[in-house]
């Protein structure tokens, strides 16, 4: 036994046991969901004098590459051992308990088979505490998500509730005991099955106060403006939360990165260029001399806010460029310079007539 | 107090509509009746610009004064005819907007108080590409139709100056949209990028008349071409969609002569009725825009 202060530290050492081809003969290594998604937590939901055993299964799935950490001179696995401050020598698992530090240094040692008496009452099941609206939830609470599934002979309470909750339209508060925490956690029906989601406790949620910098949003002045003109922005940015529009482009990245690695060969994905924006400002060549054309074409603004000297001039260029790039109607295309320079009002009658037609 | 249910067959299919009686534009008096009835009467022609499409519905369920929601997702209470099908929004069908390709579907949509009916640039087979470029001209306070009108004639002779043709409509509401029918294979990232160009272009040339930037300050006695109307998942007033206005005004196709009139001043606004006529006697003027084939210049050199 150890004695009742000591000191653990993690220690990194490369292991030599292992050959240099470790790399190429094991090939990457992803993590991958298995095809069955196994339960990780056996119980039942105890709602007023019913009980409904259900199996919690995780509703979320890590999908971050995982890296093993590798000896670059020989390419051996590097192993992390646990070893004793005292003396170097390696401490073996039975022996290792936790130790609550009271100041630096001073530690009170604590085991598995004291804390498991403190457990929070070690029951198997789910305890509805109340009903409350989706939207009275800060979503800062939530932390995993998991589904409920029931025992498949005993579908029929799992079903009923469900049914009940779904027509409420509220999300259970409950309590349960997971991992030797008693976990807060929220049940809702989402269309066939129940969703658990655990929940932080109010006193983790961090105080605000501690984060100093925030201070300076208190103090910012802002003009109506400015208020509108963020709000016009979100507003044109609006759309429909859609998930699967989403994705971790970065791990895609990684994983075709490690695929060539594989087939052996060695190119190292050069950095991403920016992103090219001369397309527009090519097509913006064409378009300015476009524009320019068009301009000294019309020679004037065709509501005569401007200069309205040399109508027909403007009128005679205008008549040869329409000509010339076959406008979208012809009579209506071709009539316009004609009309626009020298016979407005007549244009202006034969628009409101068509109109009343 | 249960609704008035009337059953009324359109092109071969029943439909249950209700208080028909109800008044939407409360200013002229033109009810529900009048919509459903303008609907099915202007669908041989509208339904060429919004029957392929995964349309937004703008529904006003207590008329034009009242409020109003955008319904992206095709409700489930719709006849099994009425197809769900992918929009702007969607990705991988996962909206499910609708289909309104017959009259009867319009006919069903106006008895719901879709007053207006917003469409995306591209058809439901094939949400990945536009078939057309729109500018929408907006007018900032303090300008009206008039400057819009002068500035779709510079798009107009901007593009026609890169051998390209537009066609204008009014907004049926304060603007006017002009069109550049493409109907071949374009992203919305080069159309979107093209529509910038033409916008910042423009915006340079005419500083004192064109903003391309929503921010409200900047745009007093100006016009906004709004070029991000070729977002994917931007929809855009419909080709003869009633408007939700004091009176009951529709987004109309124009000849560009009546756009020039416009820019000296003429009015260029039509009601339903203005509009109906105009059909019959002009016919579809943007019926070219879902057949015309143009290609806009590549996106690289």
């Amino acid at each position: 036994m150890l004695g009742k202060y000591c000191m653990l530290r993690k220690v990194t050492e490369r292991a030599g046991m292992l050959g240099p081809k470790v790399m190429q003969t094991q090939g990457p290594r992803f993590w991958k969901a298995l095809p069955m998604a196994r339960p990780i937590w056996n119980g039942a939901i105890s709602f007023g004098l019913v009980s409904i055993p259900v199996k919690l299964y995780s509703a979320t799935v890590d999908q971050a590459v995982r890296f093993h950490q590798i000896d670059s001179r020989s390419g051996s696995r590097v192993r992390q051992k646990r070893v004793s401050e005292a003396d170097g020598t390696e401490v073996p698992y039975e022996e290792i308990v936790k130790g609550y530090e009271l100041s630096s240094g001073r530690y009170v040692t604590i085991t598995d088979d004291e804390l498991a008496a403190l457990d929070p009452k070690a029951s198997r099941t789910i305890d509805l505490l109340e009903f409350v609206d989706l939207t009275s939830i800060d979503p800062i609470y939530y932390d995993s998500a998991y589904y409920l599934a029931p025992d498949p002979t005993m579908a029929k309470p799992y079903a009923l509730l469900l049914n009940a909750m779904t027509d409420a339209g509220k999300v259970g508060i409950a309590r349960f005991v997971m991992r030797g925490k008693e976990r807060l956690c929220a049940l809702r029906a989402d269309e066939d099955k129940l969703v658990l989601s655990t929940m932080r406790y109010a006193d983790e949620i961090r105080d605000v106060t501690e984060i100093e910098q925030l201070e300076a949003v208190s103090e910012v002045e802002l003009s109506d403006k400015e208020v509108a003109m963020a709000g016009q922005l979100i507003a044109s940015l609006d759309a429909d939360f859609d998930p699967t529009r989403f994705h971790d482009s970065y791990r895609e990245k990684v994983q075709e990165l490690v695929s060539r690695k594989q087939d052996g060969d060695e190119t190292v994905l050069e950095a991403v260029e920016p992103a090219d924006d001369h397309k527009v400002i090519d097509l913006m060549a064409a378009l300015e001399a476009s524009v320019a054309d068009a301009k000294s074409a019309r020679g004037r603004h065709p509501t005569g806010r401007t200069d309205d000297d040399d109508q027909e001039a403007s009128a005679r260029s205008r008549s040869r460029s329409s000509a010339k790039k076959a406008p979208p109607r012809k009579t209506a295309a071709k009539k316009v310079p004609a009309e626009n320079a020298a016979a407005k009002k007549s244009t202006a009658k034969r628009a409101a007539s068509r109109k009343s037609a | 107090m249960a609704a008035q249910r009337t059953e009324v067959e359109i092109g071969g299919r029943t439909l249950s509509v209700s208080n028909l009686d109800k008044v939407l534009y409360p200013e002229v008096g033109f009810t529900k009746a009048e919509v459903i009835d303008y609907y099915v009467r202007i669908a041989p022609v509208l339904l060429l610009h919004l029957g392929d499409r995964g349309i937004t519905m703008r529904r006003f369920p207590d008329g034009v004064d009242a409020g109003s929601f955008f319904e992206k997702r095709c409700p489930s209470h719709r006849p099994e005819w009425v197809q769900a099908v992918d929009g702007p929004g969607d990705r991988g069908g996962a909206i499910g907007y609708c289909c309104l390709a017959e009259a009867a579907a319009l006919a069903w949509a106006a008895n719901l108080a879709a007053i207006e009916l917003h469409a995306p640039m591209a058809r439901a087979a094939d949400i990945e590409s536009p078939t057309m470029v729109v500018f929408d001209l907006d007018p900032g306070p303090g300008t009206a139709m008039a400057e819009c009108a002068e500035v779709g004639l510079w798009i107009r002779d901007t593009v026609v100056g890169i051998g390209l043709t537009a066609y204008p409509k009014t907004s049926g509401s304060k603007g006017l949209q002009v069109y550049l029918p493409l109907n071949s294979p374009h992203s919305h990232e080069h159309v979107s990028s093209f529509a910038l160009a033409v916008a910042q272009v423009l915006e340079r040339a005419h500083p004192a008349l064109i903003v391309t930037t929503q921010a409200k300050a900047a745009r007093t006695g100006k016009v906004l071409i709004d070029w991000s109307q070729n977002s994917r998942h931007k929809t855009t007033i419909c080709a003869y969609s009633l408007r939700a206005r004091p009176h009951p005004t529709v987004s109309t196709p124009v000849t560009w002569d009546e756009v020039a009139a416009a820019a000296v001043g003429e009015p260029l606004s039509f009601e339903s009725a203005d509009v109906l006529a105009r059909v019959e006697e002009l016919g579809d003027l943007f019926a070219p825009t879902v057949t015309e084939v143009q290609e806009l210049p590549a996106p690289r050199p």
